[in-house]
Formats: C-alpha cells, sequence, structure tokens
C-alpha cells in the first residue's frame, strides 16, 4: 500500500463520520416526532421533545387517527385519509395514463410543432400554482363542480400533465423506432401500438411515474384545501387543522402521531422503492 | 434513457419482424393516417394546456390590470393595482422574505446537496444505507415538515427547552416566535427537505465523470479535493445551474411549509408571496390585489427560467 | 533518463489473476511497448507501473529507487491516456500548467516549460482554445505536451492512439517517433496494434493472459518468435504454419520433405518428434523445379492484391497458406498449384508447449 493510501484510510474514516453526522441531522427530527408520539399526555406537557417516552404507549396514535378534533370535527385523521385515498387513485391514474398518452404521441410520431409543444409544456411545469388559481376556481364554480370530489382530480390531472409528458416523452424517445416502425408497416395503428407495443415496454417508467404521482397528491395540501369541498379533504388539511387548533392544552403526542400517519404511506412507498423513487425525482427534476 | 433499461426491456418486447418491400406504399398512406390518431390523441393535453394554463395565465395578468377588489370588475387601471401592492406593508415583507429565504435556501441546499455528493462518490460502502437515511424527507409533505420543524424550533418544546432541561438555564433559541428572525426558521426546513434533491443529482452528474480524468489528476498530484473544486465540479456547472433554478422556483411556489411551520407570523414577518396570494383571493377576497401579487410571482419565476432555458437550448443546439 | 525494472509482479483481480510474475527491464532512453490482445493485462501493467494500481507481489524500480509503494506523482512519471482526459473547462495553457501550478512550481518556471512543450508539438497557437475546440490530434498533442511538461523520468502511454482515424494515426505515429528521437526519454507504450509496436518500439514485450511471451526488439520478434502465439501475433500478413514430424534433419510434411539447414534448436530434438513449422508469406513461393526443393501441392483458393504485391492463398491439405506473389504471376495463378518454401527462414514450434525448438 501506497503512504498515500494510508492517509486516505484515515481520510475515509473522517468522511464516513460526516456522513454519520450528517445523517443524524437529518433523522433527529423524524425520530424527535416518533418519540413525542409515544408519549402519554402528562410526560408531552412537561419535558422537551427531544427527552425519550418513559412508558411508550401508542394511546396518542389511536387518539390521533379516529378522535382528534379539528376546527370542525372530531373524527380523527382517518377520515382525511380515506378522502385522501379516494383522491389519490383516480388522479394518479388518470394523470399517469394521460402523460403517457401525450408523451407517446410526442415521441414517436411526427408531428408538426411537436418541440414547441414540448417547450410550452415545460414552460407550464414552472408556473406556480397561485397565479391560475382564481381563474380555475371561477370556471369550476361556472361548470357547477367547484368544491367536490370530480374537481379536485380533475386539478390534480391538470397540474400533473405537464410533468408526466415530458417525463414519458423523454423515456419514450429513448425506444428504438425500429418497434413502432416495424409495427406501423404490419398494419397497427396509433392506439394498437400504445397498448401492445409501448405498455409492456413502460413497466419501469409507469412505475417511477405512479411513485412521483402519488407522492405528490398524497402530500398537497394547497390545492386540497380549495378544490376538495369540505367533505373531501385530503389527510395534510385535517392534520394541520388538528395541529393548529390550540384549545386549551396543545396535545403534541396526538398532533405528532397525526404527523406521522399522515407522512406513512409515503414514507413506505419511498422505503420499499428506493432506485424507482431516486429515478422518479431526478427525472422529474430535470425537466427535459 | 440509461441503455440499461432498454436492456432489460428490449426482451419483452415483439421481435421486429422484417420489413415487406411489398408494404411500402401502403405504409406510405397508412402512416399519415395513423398519425391523424396521434392528432387527435394530443387534443385533449393542448386544451388543458392552453385553456387551463395559458388562458388563465392570461386572465389573471388582465385582472391584474383592473379596478377589481372582490370580484373581477374589467375597468382597466393599468399598474394601479401594482402601485398599491408594493406600497402594502405585507407585500413588502412577504416580497423581500422571498429574496432572503430563497438566497439562503438555495445556498444552504445547494452546498449540504454537493458536499453530500462529494462524500458518497467517495464512500464506497453503505452508500444504499446513507441514501435513504438523506432523501427520505423528500417523500414527506411539507405540512409534516413545516410542522416537525416547527416542534423542533419552539422554544417551549424544541430545543431550548431541551438545552435548558440539560442545565443551561439561560439558553435562548426562540427564532421562530421573533419577527425579525422567524424567516430564517424556514430556511433550516427548506435545508433539510431538499439537499437530499440535490445530492441525488449531483452524484448521478459526478458518476458520469470521465474516470480517467482522475487518474490523470492523480499522477500529475493534484490532491482529491483540488480536483473536485477546480476540475470536476466545473464540470457540472450545467447540473448545478439546473439545480439552482429547481430550488428557486420551489422557494417562488412555497405555500405549504410557511402555512405549516409559521403561518406567515409572528404577525406577517414571515409571510412569503405565495401564502399572500392565496390569503388575499380567498380570505381577504381581494381579487385585483391577489393577481398582481400572482403575476409578479410569475414574473419571478420567467425570470429565473428566461435565461437558463436560453442557455439549455442554446447549448443543446451547438 | 531512467531505467525501469519491473520483478516478480503478479497481480489480481479476485478470482482473476491478471498479472503473473512479470519480469520486465527497461534500459534507459528505450521505448518500450507492451503490446498483445484485449484482455492480456498491458494496461494493468502499465498502471501498475504508474501506482494507479496496487500490486499483490513484486517490485518496481525507477531510477534504482523502489516506487512499489509510492503515489503515481511521486514515482516520476508522466502519463497520456487513451481518451486524453483534459481538463474540459480549462483551456489549453490552463490544462498544461495546472499540475505544476498545483506543484508549487515557480510562475516563470512553468511558463518557460509550456512555452517549449507549446513549441515542440506545434500547438502555440491553440494555448488560449478549451479542449472542446479543438481536433483528436490537437487533443492528442494536448494530452502529450501535458506530459512532457511534468519533466518526468519516465513517459507512459495508455492507448494513445486508439481514438484517431488512420490517417491521423500514422502521422502521430511519426510525430512520437521524432518526439523520442529528440528527447531520448524512456516511454513505456501499450498497444494491439502490432503495426505501432512495430514501428515505434526499440523493445516490445507481447503479453498474453497475463504473461510476457517475448520481450525484444521488433527484428527479433519478426524473425524469431519464441513462442506460437507470438508468432502468429507479430507480422502482417500473419504466419503459416503447418504440422509436420521430424526426421534426421529435415521435417516430415505430408509428402514433402522440408530440410532443416542449420537450424539452431534450443536442445537436442527427439526423431520423430511432431512439430509446427512457421514460415512468413514472403518466404512461400511458386515451385520452381529445383532438385531437392520440397513442393507441396496445393489448391488456389483466391488472391488478395494488396498493391505492391499480392498475397495469394492456397490450400494444402488441412492446411491454408498464403504467400506474397508479384501481382503479375499472381493473375495467372488457378487451379493446382505446386508450392516451395524458403527454408532458411522457418521456426520450429512444439505442438503442446507452444514454446520455439
Amino acid at each position: 500500500m501506497t503512504t498515500a493510501r494510508r492517509h486516505a484510510r484515515i481520510g475515509r474514516i473522517g468522511l464516513y463520520t460526516l456522513l454519520v453526522w450528517i445523517c443524524l441531522f437529518f433523522s433527529i427530527p423524524l425520530l424527535v416526532v416518533i418519540s413525542t408520539s409515544l408519549k402519554t399526555s402528562d410526560e408531552v406537557r412537561t419535558f422537551s421533545i427531544f427527552t425519550l417516552p418513559t412508558a411508550p404507549s401508542i394511546a396518542a396514535w389511536i387518539k390521533a387517527w379516529s378522535s382528534a378534533c379539528t376546527g370542525l370535527n372530531c373524527g380523527g385523521v382517518r377520515v382525511g385519509f380515506w378522502n385522501s385515498v379516494r383522491i389519490l387513485v383516480p388522479s394518479v391514474a388518470i394523470s399517469v395514463l394521460a402523460g403517457a398518452i401525450t408523451g407517446y404521441a410526442l415521441s414517436h410520431w411526427r408531428i408538426r410543432g411537436a418541440n414547441m409543444i414540448m417547450l410550452l409544456l415545460l414552460i407550464c411545469a414552472f408556473i406556480p400554482y397561485q397565479v391560475i388559481l382564481y381563474p380555475l376556481v371561477k370556471t369550476f364554480s361556472t361548470i357547477g363542480i367547484y368544491s367536490s370530489l370530480p374537481c379536485i382530480i380533475a386539478v390534480h390531472v391538470i397540474f400533473g400533465l405537464p410533468v408526466m409528458s415530458l417525463l414519458f416523452r423523454n423515456f419514450y424517445v429513448g425506444l428504438p423506432e425500429e418497434l413502432v416502425k416495424a409495427a406501423r408497416i404490419d398494419g397497427a395503428g396509433f392506439w394498437r401500438i400504445f397498448v401492445f407495443v409501448m405498455l409492456p415496454m413502460s413497466v419501469n417508467i409507469l412505475i417511477v411515474a405512479t411513485i412521483l404521482q402519488t407522492t405528490g397528491i398524497w402530500n398537497d395540501y394547497l390545492l386540497g384545501l380549495i378544490f376538495a369541498g369540505r367533505d373531501n379533504m385530503p389527510m395534510t388539511v385535517q392534520l394541520n387543522a388538528i395541529a393548529t387548533t390550540s384549545t386549551g392544552i396543545i396535545e403534541y403526542n396526538v398532533n405528532t402521531a397525526a404527523a406521522l400517519l399522515t407522512a406513512l404511506p409515503p414514507l413506505l412507498i419511498y422505503f420499499l422503492s428506493g432506485r424507482y423513487f431516486v429515478r422518479g425525482i431526478t427525472a422529474g427534476a430535470v425537466k427535459g | 434513457m440509461p441503455a440499461r433499461l432498454q436492456g432489460e426491456t428490449a426482451a419483452r418486447s415483439p421481435a421486429p419482424r422484417a420489413l415487406a418491400s411489398v408494404a411500402a406504399p401502403r405504409a406510405g398512406r397508412a402512416y399519415r393516417t395513423r398519425s391523424l390518431a396521434a392528432k387527435i390523441a394530443l387534443i385533449p393535453t393542448i386544451l388543458v394546456m392552453v385553456g387551463c394554463y395559458y388562458a388563465s395565465v392570461t386572465w389573471t395578468v388582465y385582472i391584474s390590470m383592473t379596478r377589481s377588489f372582490l370580484l373581477p370588475v374589467y375597468r382597466f387601471a393599468g399598474i394601479a393595482q401594482y402601485e398599491r401592492l408594493f406600497a402594502t406593508p405585507r407585500w413588502q415583507v412577504a416580497y423581500g422574505n422571498m429574496f432572503l429565504f430563497g438566497a439562503l435556501d438555495i445556498i444552504g441546499t445547494l452546498c449540504l446537496g454537493v458536499l453530500l455528493a462529494v462524500l458518497l462518490d467517495r464512500a464506497v460502502r453503505f452508500e444504499g444505507i446513507f441514501r435513504t437515511l438523506l432523501l427520505y424527507p423528500l417523500s414527506i409533505s411539507f405540512i409534516v415538515t413545516g410542522l416537525t420543524w416547527q416542534w423542533v424550533l419552539s422554544p417551549t418544546i424544541g430545543v431550548q427547552q431541551f438545552v435548558r432541561g440539560l442545565g443551561w438555564e439561560g439558553f435562548v433559541f426562540d427564532w421562530i416566535t421573533q419577527p425579525d428572525r422567524a424567516i430564517y426558521t424556514l430556511v433550516f426546513a427548506g435545508i433539510w427537505h431538499q439537499s437530499g434533491l440535490i445530492m441525488a443529482i449531483m452524484l448521478a452528474g459526478l458518476r458520469g465523470v470521465d474516470r480517467e480524468i482522475w487518474r490523470a489528476a492523480r499522477v500529475e498530484g493534484i490532491p482529491t479535493w483540488r480536483t473536485y473544486i477546480s476540475i470536476v465540479l466545473p464540470m457540472l456547472r450545467p447540473l448545478i445551474v439546473t439545480c439552482v433554478v429547481l430550488i428557486a422556483i420551489a422557494v417562488v411556489k412555497s405555500y405549504d411549509l410557511v402555512v405549516a411551520m409559521t403561518n406567515g407570523g409572528p404577525g406577517f414577518s414571515s409571510d412569503l408571496p405565495g401564502k399572500f396570494v392565496v390569503d388575499f383571493e380567498f380570505e381577504r377576497a381581494n381579487i385585483g390585489q391577489a393577481s398582481a401579487a400572482a403575476t409578479v410571482m410569475l414574473g419571478s419565476v420567467v425570470a429565473i427560467i428566461s435565461p437558463y432555458l436560453y442557455f439549455e437550448l442554446a447549448r443543446k443546439n451547438r | 533518463m531512467s531505467a525501469v525494472v519491473v520483478s516478480g509482479l503478479s497481480k489480481s483481480f479476485g478470482p482473476l489473476r491478471v498479472l503473473k510474475d512479470i519480469h520486465l527491464p527497461i534500459e534507459t532512453g528505450e521505448f518500450t511497448v507492451l503490446l498483445g490482445p484485449s484482455g492480456c493485462g498491458k494496461s494493468t501493467l502499465l498502471n501498475a507501473i504508474a501506482g494507479l494500481e496496487d500490486t499483490d507481489t513484486g517490485i518496481v524500480e525507477i531510477d534504482g529507487v523502489d516506487v512499489t509503494h509510492h503515489e503515481p506523482s511521486k514515482r516520476g512519471i508522466a502519463m497520456v491516456f487513451q481518451s486524453y482526459a483534459l481538463y474540459p473547462t480549462m483551456s489549453v495553457r490552463k490544462n498544461l500548467s495546472f499540475g505544476l501550478r498545483v506543484r508549487a512550481v515557480p510562475r516563470q518556471e512553468v511558463a518557460r516549460r509550456v512555452d517549449w512543450a507549446a513549441k515542440l508539438l506545434q500547438i502555440d497557437e491553440l494555448l488560449d482554445r478549451k479542449p472542446s475546440q479543438l481536433s483528436g490530434g490537437q487533443r492528442q498533442r494536448v494530452a502529450i505536451g501535458r506530459a512532457l511538461v511534468q519533466q518526468a523520468k519516465v513517459f507512459l502511454f495508455d492507448e494513445p492512439l486508439s481514438n484517431l482515424d488512420a490517417k491521423l494515426r500514422t502521422e502521430m505515429r511519426v510525430e512520437l517517433k521524432r518526439l523520442h528521437r529528440d528527447l531520448g526519454t524512456t516511454i513505456i507504450y501499450v498497444t494491439h496494434d502490432q503495426i505501432e509496436a512495430m514501428t515505434l518500439a526499440t523493445r516490445i514485450a507481447v503479453m498474453r493472459a497475463g504473461r510476457i511471451e517475448q520481450y525484444a526488439a521488433p527484428d527479433e520478434l519478426y524473425e524469431a518468435p519464441e513462442t506460437l502465439f507470438v508468432a502468429s501475433f507479430v507480422g502482417s500478413p500473419a504466419m503459416n504454419f503447418l504440422r509436420g514430424r521430424l526426421t534426421t534433419g529435415a521435417v516430415q510434411v505430408g509428402s514433402a520433405e522440408v530440410p532443416l539447414n542449420g537450424y539452431r534448436f534450443r536442445s537436442p530434438p527427439a526423431a520423430g518428434q511432431e512439430v509446427v513449422i512457421g514460415i512468413r508469406p514472403e518466404h512461400l513461393v511458386l515451385a520452381r523445379d529445383e532438385p531437392g526443393e520440397p513442393t507441396f501441392d496445393a489448391e488456389t483458393l483466391f488472391m488478395e492484391p494488396m498493391g505492391a504485391d499480392t498475397l495469394g492463398w492456397f490450400q494444402f491439405g488441412e492446411h491454408r497458406l498464403s504467400a506474397r506473389l508479384i501481382p503479375q504471376v499472381a493473375r495467372g495463378l488457378s487451379g493446382r498449384v505446386r508450392l516451395s518454401l524458403n527454408a532458411d527462414h522457418l521456426s520450429l514450434f512444439d505442438p503442446s508447449s507452444e514454446a520455439r525448438l
């Protein structure tokens, strides 16, 4: 081993130490929240959130799930959970599919202005929600579906379309042209090729897209708040309502439990999907 | 797209069949017809794009130039709304906060993200574990992030309380309740949430650097840290610019984080334009001011991405 | 200028033994080429000499100093890489000077060396350009320049010409030969192209599967190859091989008897031993019907015109043979022909050990 290699080994230990410290910084908020959620009400009142529970119990969790109070009702985040699910499933399905079809149409079919359309989509992806909120609200209430489940689903599809289209388009241009050409010459049309050629090859990107959309839609707050309607408030809205209702003593154990329950689905997806998640955020981030 | 992905899925695709030369003239006519189906398939997307995005943007901008208050009144008023907007103390604070928060968030997230990417590039073992631990904040909603950091930084139950409990009675860390400091607390949460993203992007970039450049630098006796600073990171300049753009856009859009963490408070000292617009649109019901503020937000975004897009296109065309 | 001595070098990547007990004594000022097919370990050997790879056993000495445990930058070497590895964001001038500046070489000295190298390689007009603005050949020169300014004792080249097109490659070969002649530095050069090796080297180390099969000057490799592999690898068009059996003073190949006119055997041969005759295409001729001449009845396959001569291909029993012929003669050939060979230039090999007899 060269002398410098020996020095490098020491540097290596320092490197790993630094990484461990940074990982601690990243983990502590989560650990603290978990530990607080396991405390009893008395403990929460007196100690900081950094102390460990002496008698961990999941009572706070149960309360958060089924009986915590927002300003309006005391049904816990359970209500929000099912609302979020009802919003999530159709929104993800439609936006991923729409993005796939759009991306496919823009990649393997010679459409005049395809590049222009992509540029316009890219710009759409950057436009902040706040700029088009009011017109959307006005439009939906004119149609009559404002503040309802179909409304929020439509809104999620609208806001997901640019990123999804770009994601799929960038994926599909990476597939060999010959596949589509050969299928065309065999007589297959646009839709046939999509279902029988493109989709089977898209499993990886579909997973990535689904993860991206699921995380984004589940974690959404603003759109749900405005468009979902009082009966369909997603979990994030419920959570914020519970945590900021300051009637009397603040039950931090219940609030942290509620926060964890809200964060759990996307966290689980994250831990289970690893590489797909990374692919999703880097692809979704480096749009175009 | 990664070549490996193509390789994996190619095995499942039908083998391309031989091209029949007889079919060629038929294919020519069929090709044009079939691309009609493609055009039709694109119509919903184009409708959404034009109708929901561009038309809405135009509408908002137009409203911002009218005398609207509770409801849109289509009487042109030039830049009157903007004058009123910038005279509003709350907007002045929110707008200024955007730059303050933005600058610190960008610098902090970028530095930490690049540092982490470099560390992971060097680290051979446990990369998977480290990456998992560093990226998870990205999967968490901004609401949960905001609430979590609100609790951690709270003087009553958070850091201050903890340190005092350890014995240091006089320790003070109550930024989140101080009007002139509250905005800085958002920076903690922002960096915590997004560093992982920057790390992932920059790590991918570092991995793409030709290993022979590393060897050449080593033979020349250039130390590792110097190689990163003078050779490798400058090579990734376009990627760094992309990262800056992404963080900047997220700062402009910020709503959930502010709401959960400080709700703009104390007072409106930690307000941000994203929250200002929504509050004025729905709580204060002042469409005119809200639209003006939203247009300023849009202007900020345009100002950020225009040079970026221009340089990206120029680079790709070279 | 110094000698490089490699002794007993071995390296494994896990279970794979990449270098097996390499001994390579290189004299000062020599142009040594490591030649071999892909996977033979030549690049690994170069990297080991450079210090970019650790070794399991063995010693590397440069200029009499044991550098086996030294970092590359402390060995007194400079290296030119296959993909040039220029620093993309720096100008040519900065590329040349960066390494020196990092090592705290005084500014004036740096400038002097950069100007000298630039003039020598004729890149002085390109000093302010970035690598992306240069052609392949220009980039190669800058890479060489970067090595030159180091004023190293030994220069290492890792297949530097393989990314260039054919014409550029021949030009750069001449350049490299000129540089070596003018500067007289010790050079170790890796390539899989045997023409490059033959034209540039003072001595070539032919490698296969982690071992050096022969380390000798090009002429010797050509005329007296030590193993079947070296014989088949060096020389283009490739050597012909015929299987035969030793009799007293001759080799029996089919019906022909090839006389061994004073062939120098390494050790006394056994009568009746199976051998492989190696004969180069230029020493395979059309039979002239002289007495005592070994003749082979062969079937003409096809002709390959190569310009100055034509390579004729013939089938002799189970052997396919090639012979250099005068184009006019080759044109008239077809069907059965009678071939002979120049028995002064043959090589004999043991079929099982593949070693020269």
